[in-house]
């Protein structure tokens, strides 16, 4: 028996690759997730709206400050026993059992990215210049409009290569999933070493597998943001336009 | 009955009290100009009459219509806003918007225009300006004035009944002035009432109808442009003309 079997850490890569469906799922979800409570924690602490802005505060707090295994571990046994209590105080029968493993996972990612995309949005909202939510007020555009025709297109500019960023360590974060009984790419490894004993052939085949998958996105996001930013060049003017300027 | 009528207008940032039951009226078609001291509330006073501040008092009539100027109500207060388009100093072009869509917004989303109307609309306000050769430049790619003649043209496509103007050529190198003040003259004489604070004062000379002279939150002098600097007869006045070399009497002359 070879002491490292070159040849089975890329040949092995296919059969691993059976679960990346599970972790693109884990991935997008839990970004989502992320995204979207992240603007509304933003908006909270932007706005300063009593109660909920403390909240808000402390909750980002304390998801920033907890490792996510432990967050793992806390969705995945807080869930069963909230529902538990549940089942005993109203006399509902959820089973829960039928819950699928990832739904915990999805949670727990998912609000733990919420709590550092906020700080991103809250940011990246905050870069965008006063003058122009002003002119967009005179025109009589509503709170709504303004965010979402004037702000986020502007923000989402300045937050991209950071929520790149929080979406390349979640990818990595995704491989955590296997201590809740998710079946991702770094469980779906695990069996396999389990049955070949070739546990550092299967690290190896799945450290190429994220390496490819982060590269990739990395440059999803380079083109998203020349997609969304200004041109650095104005478009050229025809000649016969030139009206000289000044109005006649 | 005046066009627009405002009443009582209050304005106190903190202890501070900014506008001290300012009574204003403007005539349809007028131009009106504010001039006074820096720090004095001019853009304060601008502000207040679209809400970007909330003033403690004060109401304001547009063609009979009336609108309480402490509202806490957004709907009451948009409509306000729709009854006035604002100039500002720093143009506030929305930056990830070339100069057409810059124009079509406020057409689109609050007029709720149709595209092709919009697009019609935008198009023969951004010719007015003399703007129609940089339709698709966003604003970083505008100097100053054009950035301006733009913002203007902003404003005029919403038919504002009221034009508000705030320090238009302030931010503008000098060769960059002119341009601009052609543009504004042009709006004034194709009959937009407007409110203009601005420090040039010879353009003021000859554009507006009526000159208000602000100070400490109040209007100390109110005349036609002959009034106020041919025989200003308040005092105070008097010195801040002499102070910007505006005053024709020979003995303040240096
Ligand atoms: N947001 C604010 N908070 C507190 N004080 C303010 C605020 N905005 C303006 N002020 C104060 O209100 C007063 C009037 O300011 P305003 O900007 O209206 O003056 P102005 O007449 O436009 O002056 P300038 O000619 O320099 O533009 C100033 O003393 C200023 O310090
Ligand atoms: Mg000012």
């Amino acid at each position: 028996m070879k002491l490292f079997d070159i040849k089975l850490v890329f040949s092995q890569i296919p059969t691993i690759l059976s679960a990346l469906p599970i972790t693109i799922e884990l991935t997008i979800i839990a970004t989502l997730i992320g995204y979207l409570l992240g603007l509304v924690l933003a908006l909270v602490k932007i706005h300063k709206t009593p109660v909920l802005r403390q909240i808000a505060v402390a909750y980002i707090s304390i998801i920033r400050g907890t490792p996510i295994l432990v967050q793992l571990y806390i969705t995945y046994y807080g869930i069963p026993l909230m529902l538990k209590h549940h089942n005993l105080t109203y006399g509902t029968n959820y089973n829960i059992n039928a819950i699928p493993a990832i739904v915990f996972a999805i949670i727990a990612l998912g609000l733990n990215q919420s709590a550092f995309d906020a700080e991103v949005i809250r940011a990246s909202i905050q870069s965008v210049d006063k003058g122009q939510v002003e002119a967009a007020k005179t025109l009589g555009m509503s709170g709504g409009q303004i965010l979402r025709r004037v702000i986020l297109p502007q923000a989402v500019v300045v937050a991209l290569p950071s929520l790149g960023n929080s979406l390349i360590s979640l990818i990595k974060g995704t491989s955590l999933a296997f201590t809740v009984a998710v079946v991702d790419l770094t469980a779906e490894g695990r069996i396999l070493a389990g049955r070949n004993f070739r546990y550092f052939e299967v690290y190896c085949s799945l450290a190429i597998i994220y390496w490819v998958i982060t590269v990739v996105l990395e440059n999803m996001f380079k083109i998203l943001e020349n997609k969304f930013s200004i041109p650095d060049q104005p478009p050229v003017i025809a000649p016969e336009k030139v009206s000289g300027g000044v109005v006649k | 009955m005046s066009y627009i009528e405002i009443r009582g207008l209050c304005k106190k940032f903190g202890d501070n009290v900014i506008l001290d039951h300012v009574d204003l009226d403007i005539e349809k078609g007028e131009v009106v100009a504010i001039i006074g001291p820096s720090g004095t509330g001019k853009s304060t006073l601008l502000r207040c009459l679209n809400l970007l501040e909330t003033p403690e008092g004060g109401t304001i009539k547009v063609d009979g219509r009336e609108y309480d100027l402490t509202t806490k109500d957004g709907k009451v207060k948009r409509n306000l806003r729709r009854e006035s388009s604002m100039v500002f100093q720093q143009f506030n072009l929305i930056k990830h918007k070339n100069s057409l869509q810059n124009v079509e917004e406020g057409l689109r989303v609050v007029k709720r225009l149709g595209k092709d109307e919009a697009r019609k609309k935008a198009l023969a306000e951004l010719e007015n300006v003399g703007m129609a050769d940089r339709l698709y430049h966003f604003p970083k790619h505008l100097s100053g004035g054009q950035q301006q003649r733009v913002a203007i043209a902003r404003a005029l496509a919403m038919e504002p009944n009221l034009l508000l103007m705030d320090e238009p050529t302030s931010a503008l190198d000098p060769e960059l002035v002119g341009e601009v003040l052609l543009t504004i003259r042009k709006a004034a004489k194709a009959g937009n009432t407007t409110l203009l604070v601005t420090h040039e004062m010879n353009f003021v000379k000859s554009v507006a109808n009526k000159i208000i002279f602000l100070e400490n939150g109040k209007v100390v002098a109110c005349g036609t442009p002959k009034e106020i600097f041919g025989y200003p007869s308040n005092e105070r006045l008097k010195e801040f003309l002499a102070k910007i070399h505006m005053l024709e009497g020979a003995e303040y002359n240096i």
